[in-house]
């Protein structure tokens, strides 16, 4: 079972050291990168079919 | 025979007042409160049954999950008897109505979920990305892991009415054909009758089954956060 005691044997350079799916820290920061992706998107969609007047001038 | 076959999933009434409240409550009267270190040999069985039950269940679990002991057995308790007692003829059981069920599935699985964010919030989010995935797959498997968390209350809250509810009315379809073969064909009535003695029996397992299968996942989804 993953855990602090097991992310140890990893050793992770540069980019990879925080978002990877082997360690506690890695995982988090993917499903957290992730769903701040979404909720991006989501949000400049949304934010751009409330406002057609503007896009209209 | 339409009307007649989903007339005892309605909400019941007694001269034009709601009682579903006193039918959900009346389990609870089948449980007294031990009053004494050694009580009567009703309350000695369920007590013993009640320990056998939570001794299985808690096994898995660490100091915090066991504080959830009560509401586990309160739960097995409350869903086995409310199944067993519908299986009295012309009973209403409550828990074939799916609003009763979600009622109880939801808050119980949120406590779940919010005591693992508060207190392992590394863990929690970080279940949702299995050990392992290669780099490709990963924006997918958290989304569709995403899902899966919040289909959980569902898919509780829906066995639980689907099976309660299509027992009920295979009981009820089968009665309706023996009666109706008994004029017909007598030996194909008898062999019916042996069908719904059958079934009746499997009803008993599938009541008892089926809370014990309520209280596992929800002990599990705590298991997993605790």
């Amino acid at each position: 079972m993953a855990g602090p005691e097991t992310d140890a044997q990893f050793h992770f350079t540069g980019i990879r050291k925080y978002f990877n799916s082997y360690t506690l820290t890695g995982r988090m920061n993917c499903v957290l990168a992730t769903r701040g992706g979404i909720a991006l998107l989501l949000y400049f969609k949304l934010g751009s079919k409330k406002t057609p007047a503007v896009k209209a001038t | 025979m339409n009307e007649n076959l989903f007339a005892s999933f309605a909400a019941p009434s007694m001269m034009g007042l709601p009682i579903v409240v006193l039918i959900v409550m009346f389990p609870s009267i089948l449980f007294p409160t031990p009053s004494r270190l050694i009580n009567n040999r009703l309350i000695s069985i369920q007590q013993w049954l009640i320990q056998l039950t939570s001794k299985q269940m808690l096994a898995i679990h660490n100091q915090k999950g066991r504080t959830w002991a009560l509401m586990l057995m309160s739960l097995i308790l409350f869903i086995g008897s409310t199944n067993l007692l519908g299986l009295l003829p012309h009973s209403f059981t409550p828990t074939t109505q799916l609003s009763m069920n979600l009622g109880m599935a939801i808050p119980l699985w949120a406590g779940t979920v919010i005591t693992g964010f508060r207190y392992k919030t590394k863990v929690s989010l970080a279940h949702f990305l299995p050990q392992g995935t290669p780099l490709p797959l990963i924006p997918m498997l958290v989304v569709i892991e995403t899902i899966s968390l919040f289909i959980q209350p569902m898919a509780l809250a829906v066995r639980l009415t689907a099976n309660i509810t299509a027992g009920h009315l295979l009981i009820h379809l089968i009665g309706g054909a023996t009666l109706a073969l008994i004029n017909i064909s007598a030996t194909t009535a008898f062999i019916t009758f042996i069908i719904l003695i059958l079934l009746t029996i499997l009803e008993f397992a599938v009541a008892l089954i089926q809370a014990y299968v309520f209280t596992l996942l929800v002990s599990l989804y705590l298991h997993d956060n605790t």
